[in-house]
């Protein structure tokens, strides 16, 4: 338990004609069964980050820092080994589903592959297993094993893709906005899955995210980035209620309270 | 102004019920939230109240009289009092005009309104158009700027000034805030609400952020398969006789 799955170490990334960082000074570790929340507004590198980690960096674009996966420095290895972490090791769940599945493949197919690319199973196993989590995630399974991307609107693709990186059980998981583009129910069920496979596999999750009552409810501890650089971490109720930086404070106060949740500010008046 | 909606179903095709009997009215000056799971018909309630989609059954009614909106003569004169925000903030304004441009269209198109902030005043069309930025907090240089060169902010501020330009008595929002940043969020909803109390409008605030809904209307409408499931006051929005929706909704945004 002790032994964090990740931990980044001061990494950078910085354009190649070396103009200014575009992230620096960026360290954070996850253990096993950890969810670690990283919140900021857009363009603070919050997925910059996550693509350093995957190794997904933009051609234009070169990180510096070290990105230990246990006990093998990623940055340091060829782009070939790196890829060989991703899927089985580092799963990786993004915001724009449409990129997620070939629009001319039927969704089954493409997931049984994924599954079979990374564990030696026959066809009939592998075409169980997607139906599977498929059903999990609230899909009608069979209808959406047959179906082609476009024949599913947008809330039941994302949750397909999810599907399909949670079949893999990686150790890893990095989310990157991935309740966005999902309403609130769906959004719900999805999250309460990934529970699910969390407590089941013990996997890491890396949640980047700017709902920041998703963060405050799901997350075992928060980062908060501003311009490239980490400027709080702490439990969720410190960030909540102790925060620290003005930044913080800013991005907390922005948080629209509920009818009869007032209390809460109150208290945060007090501790200020 | 009053808006009464009756008995308003909308089918998109023989076994797609957009809406199914929908009834509900609107006083001036009252904020009333609509919300509902994607599919449920929330949007097309809004096109169809803006005159953008036909309905076949039910009534309409603004001020006492009808709303046709094949009959384009009375449509006009509904169209003048109301005015519609758009999730996509970047769909919504057009590439090819500057932004000064955009934000005029509506004045432009209704020559007989005379908004009170452009009363006493001679202002050329860009002043006015700059006036109207400064309204809605922006920059009167971004004026000349073209919609791809502002922020997602940004456009949907300068929307809301082409949509508040001809004074409504009612505006519509389709999920204004939901591609936007939180510390933007906040920021337009204010800016939602201070409007709001000034010109005494009426704004129907079609969203699924509980949170956005509850800080700017008092009126609450949930819509399942097209149909009105509940409809409350923001007072008892933890009332155990609510729809389940509604808790399941209250249940995901708490931080309890």
């Amino acid at each position: 338990m002790s032994n964090p799955i990740i931990s980044i170490e001061k990494l950078k990334i910085e354009t190649r004609n070396g103009s200014y960082p575009l992230v620096n000074n960026v360290s954070l570790e996850i253990k096993k069964g950890e969810i670690a929340g990283l919140i900021g507004e857009s363009g603070s590198g919050k997925s910059l980050t996550a693509r350093a980690v995957m190794g997904l960096l933009p051609v234009n674009m070169k990180n510096s820092g070290r990105i230990v996966y246990k006990n093998s420095d990623l940055s340091a290895l060829s782009p070939k080994d790196h890829r060989k972490f991703l899927g089985k090791e580092i799963g990786i769940i993004f915001q724009d589903y449409r990129a997620s599945f070939t629009p001319y493949i039927k969704i089954g197919k493409q997931i049984t592959e994924t599954i079979r690319t990374h564990y030696p199973i026959g066809k009939k196993e592998a075409r169980n297993q997607a139906l599977e989590v498929l059903g999990k995630m609230g899909l009608d399974s069979e209808r959406v094993y047959c179906s082609y991307p476009f024949q599913l609107s947008g809330g039941q693709v994302q949750r397909a893709s999810i599907a399909m990186v949670l079949a893999l059980k990686p150790a890893l998981v990095i989310c990157d906005e991935m309740t966005t583009a999902l309403d609130v129910m769906n959004g719900e069920k999805v999250l309460n899955y990934l529970e699910e496979v969390r407590k089941e596999t013990g996997c890491a999750i890396l949640m980047i995210t700017h709902d920041l009552a998703l963060a405050y409810k799901r997350t075992d501890r928060i980062y908060v980035m501003q311009q490239g650089e980490i400027v709080e971490e702490g439990l969720p109720e410190q960030i909540r209620c102790q925060h620290q930086h003005p930044y913080t404070k800013k991005l907390c106060a922005c948080l629209l309270s509920l009818p009869g949740e007032n209390f809460i500010i109150n208290e945060r008046v007090n501790d200020l | 102004m009053s808006l009464v909606v009756e008995g308003l179903s909308k089918n998109y095709s023989k076994n797609l019920v957009a809406l199914n009997t929908i009834s509900f009215s609107a006083k001036k000056g009252e904020c009333i939230g609509i919300v509902g799971e994607s599919g449920s018909g929330k949007s097309t309630l809004g096109k169809v109240l803006v005159g953008l989609e036909n309905y076949k059954e039910g009534t309409i009614t603004y001020n006492g009289a009808p709303v046709v909106p094949t009959k384009r003569s009375r449509l006009r004169e509904y169209r003048k009092n109301v005015q519609m925000i758009f999730q996509d903030s970047s769909s919504s304004l057009n590439p090819k005009l500057p932004v000064w441009e955009s934000v005029l269209e509506p004045l432009d198109n209704f020559k007989e309104c005379s908004p009170a902030f452009l009363e006493g005043q001679n202002l050329s069309r860009k002043e006015t158009a700059e006036q109207l930025l400064i309204m809605v907090g922006l920059d009167k240089e971004l004026a000349g700027r073209y919609p791809e060169e502002l922020s997602g902010g940004q456009k949907q501020r300068v929307s809301i000034a082409r949509a508040l330009s001809i004074e409504p008595s009612l505006l519509i929002c389709d999920e204004p805030t939901a591609s936007l940043d939180v510390t933007v969020q906040v920021q337009i909803l204010n800016l939602l609400k201070d409007f709001q109390k000034k010109m005494d409008m009426t704004i129907l605030f079609i969203s699924h952020d509980i949170r956005a809904v509850t800080f700017l209307c008092e009126q609450i409408i949930v819509l399942k398969n097209g149909t009105i499931q509940d409809q409350f006051g923001i007072n008892e929005l933890y009332h155990k006789s609510r729809h389940p929706y509604t808790k399941a909704l209250i249940e995901a945004a708490s931080i309890q």
